[in-house]
């Protein structure tokens, strides 16, 4: 019994990382509209800001952190600058396939910038973990978990209530009537990145604290996937709870079915969870139903 | 547009893809050029030749999926996985030729890529480009768990050479002249296709599935039709991987392999089976002269080191894919048809 509360609180966890991770899709998405599909690149870009910063120029961590975050936010803007500024007006079609260039292309500048060696991440968070009773919780994703519930519902009210999340909002329903409307999309676009380049640079704090970063990390985007599918890509608040199920579901199966079917159905059942969504509710939970049917 | 003074007179000569003596006489000799390339060219450059080859049976597929009916798909190299696995275990276990083996590796890859094609039932656009990455997932996930003696699992799969008569595919060259002739009917095939009426329908479907909806096409078996053509000339692709290399494991088949076959098609040219040909060639010679040139540059600037160069290539070619999309989405081959009309029209601007 014990155990499956743990299994349970640590998926849970896992789950919110997952969906901080996935805030970075969701967020890019509802200010521009476009997929991106570089976001596994982005975190571990952002990660390995952060090593420089901390672990490679030695700066504190007080200092080191934040100024790696407004490295991240100057990379989100110089991505918009040089690619999408150019794309704005364009079909969505145009961006997202670049995303795809961007993927190789990131991948290929971390490796230029920082090389393919395996660094060790430094500890932002207290490695030893929480003891409540029989139950241990790693502290890294407690405290993330925590910043993920807050960061959730601080984007969903700035996208939801503010007017210049609203502007957003509607670069997300569509460029060209927004356009129209007097909403700069290129503005919207460049918020976009910005805002993901950051989520992204927290993601990795949370997920590698402590940990071994190279870029093979990246692998993170593509586990988040599903959640953001499961919210909706529309939904801020939704992922949270949407990272909750998926991760929850994920650390059951990975705990009870490996065993039997011999290992890597944890990695890969996300993936069904997608495949089930996506043919069951393609919207998602919070999603808008604007997903065309044929 | 044609040359002056060429006239379709029939709808046969109307829908010929070789109009005229000129494109007769550059077909034969770049046929020509293909078959004596592995007597010329050192066995290095035989070998990439070859790699190319299938390379081009696989991007024409997903060029059929994406160029002509608009399905993006990420799924490519898992499908490419498929072919080459089938063709793998069948050669294996039942002993069967390749020249049996190799289309049912098609086929099985074909069946793999049609039961992701039909989600395109639900879902459409990015979501279906979505459930690509997720066969991706599956494929891996499928081969190493299944029991080990199906698909030889995380060991991979060890190949006989192919025969016929007696007669091995061992040697470079040979191997190589197998793979041109399958490239070769699948290329043909692969203009049949696009001028066919699924053809047309794969066109009708990416400009807008509504209007074709409306005009009488089954919009959702057209794409599931596009998916399970592409499949199949990947799982063709993998095929002939398979009897190449002689031995299949998954780390061949990689999601970033997929991503490889997507920008060939975007820089040859969306909606070009021409495109696609071009595409393989140029990314793959990117690649290869950057490894080839690699130790040397490096033997230039020692504080480079080697890593930096794949690196730099993986820079290069990202760049060269986002330029490429925001300046000339069409790719290359529309470039080179636009130079061709201002050749064949000038003086006049048009």
């Amino acid at each position: 019994m014990i155990d499956f509360v743990n299994y349970f609180i640590n998926g849970a966890l896992v789950g919110l990382l997952y969906a901080l991770i996935a805030m970075g899709f969701v967020v890019i998405y509802r200010a521009s509209k476009v997929f991106n599909f570089a976001q596994g690149e982005l975190v571990v870009f952002g990660g390995f800001i952060v090593w420089w910063m901390v672990a490679s120029l030695g700066l504190p961590l007080s200092i080191g952190i934040p100024l790696a975050f407004v490295a991240a936010a100057l990379f989100g803007l110089l991505v918009e600058r040089v690619f999408f500024s150019r794309l704005a007006g364009e079909s969505v079609f145009a961006m997202v396939m670049v995303t795809i260039g961007l993927l190789i292309l990131i991948r290929g500048l971390i490796l230029v910038l920082f090389g393919p060696q395996v660094r060790s991440f430094p500890i932002i968070f207290p490695l030893q973990p929480v003891i409540i009773g029989e139950i241990l919780i790693p502290r890294s994703l407690l405290i993330g978990g925590a910043i993920t519930v807050i960061v959730g519902f601080g984007l969903s009210w700035f996208f939801n209530r503010t007017r210049a999340g609203l502007r957003m909002t509607a670069v997300a329903e569509d460029h060209q009537v927004a356009l129209s409307m007097g909403i700069s999309v290129k503005r919207s676009i460049a918020f976009a990145w910005i805002l993901g380049a950051v989520l992204s640079t927290l993601g990795a704090i949370i997920f590698l604290s402590g940990k071994s970063l190279n870029f093979l990390a990246s692998d993170i985007g593509l586990a988040a996937l599903p959640v953001a599918l499961l919210a909706g890509f529309e939904a801020i608040a939704g992922v949270l709870l949407a990272g909750l199920i998926v991760g929850i579901i994920q650390g059951l199966v990975t705990a009870y079915l490996d065993p039997i079917v011999g290992g890597a159905i944890g990695t890969v059942f996300p993936f069904i969870i997608m495949l089930l969504i996506l043919f069951i509710r393609p919207t998602g939970m919070f999603g808008w139903k604007t997903i065309e049917r044929v | 547009m044609d040359p002056a003074g060429v006239f379709a007179t029939s709808f046969e000569r109307d829908q010929a893809l070789i109009r005229t003596r000129g494109q007769w006489v550059a077909l034969v000799l770049f046929l020509i050029a293909l078959v004596v390339l592995p007597h010329v060219l050192g066995p290095r450059l035989v070998a990439i030749s070859t790699n190319m080859l299938i390379m081009a049976v696989v991007v024409v597929g997903l060029q059929i999926n994406m160029g002509y009916a608009g399905q993006i798909n990420l799924g490519q190299a898992a499908f490419m996985g498929v072919g080459a696995y089938a063709t793998g275990a069948l050669a294996i276990k039942f002993n069967l030729p390749f020249w049996l083996s190799i289309p049912l590796g098609g086929c099985a890859a074909a069946v793999f890529g049609f039961i992701f094609g039909l989600s395109a039932v639900r879902i459409k656009g990015f979501y279906l480009a979505l459930t690509t990455i997720a066969a991706q997932s599956l494929f891996h996930f499928l081969i190493l768990n299944l029991p080990q003696s199906w698909f030889g699992g995380s060991n991979g799969l060890t190949l006989e050479p192919a025969q016929i008569f007696g007669f091995s595919f061992v040697s470079e060259t040979s191997i190589y002249y197998l793979c041109l002739a399958a490239t070769a009917a699948m290329v043909l095939g692969a203009y049949g296709i696009v001028r066919s009426r699924h053809g047309r329908a794969f066109v009708a479907v990416c400009d807008d599935d509504v209007a074709s909806g409306l005009m009488g096409i089954n919009v959702v078996r057209t794409k599931a039709t596009a998916f399970l053509i592409g499949a199949f000339y990947a799982g063709i692709g993998g095929a002939l991987w398979a009897y190449y290399v002689r031995f299949v494991a998954v780390d061949q088949f990689t999601l970033f392999h997929s991503i490889w076959f997507i920008a060939m098609v975007i820089v040859g040219g969306l909606g070009s089976i021409t495109g696609a040909l071009v595409g393989v060639f140029v990314i793959k010679a990117i690649q290869e002269s950057f490894v080839t040139l690699g130790p040397s540059i490096v033997a230039e600037f020692p504080s480079l080191g080697g890593d930096v160069v794949f690196a730099l290539m993986n820079v290069f070619l990202g760049g060269i894919i986002a330029a490429f999309l925001i300046f000339e989405p069409r790719g290359l081959m529309h470039r080179w048809n636009i130079l061709k009309r201002s050749y064949r029209l000038w003086p006049f601007p048009y």
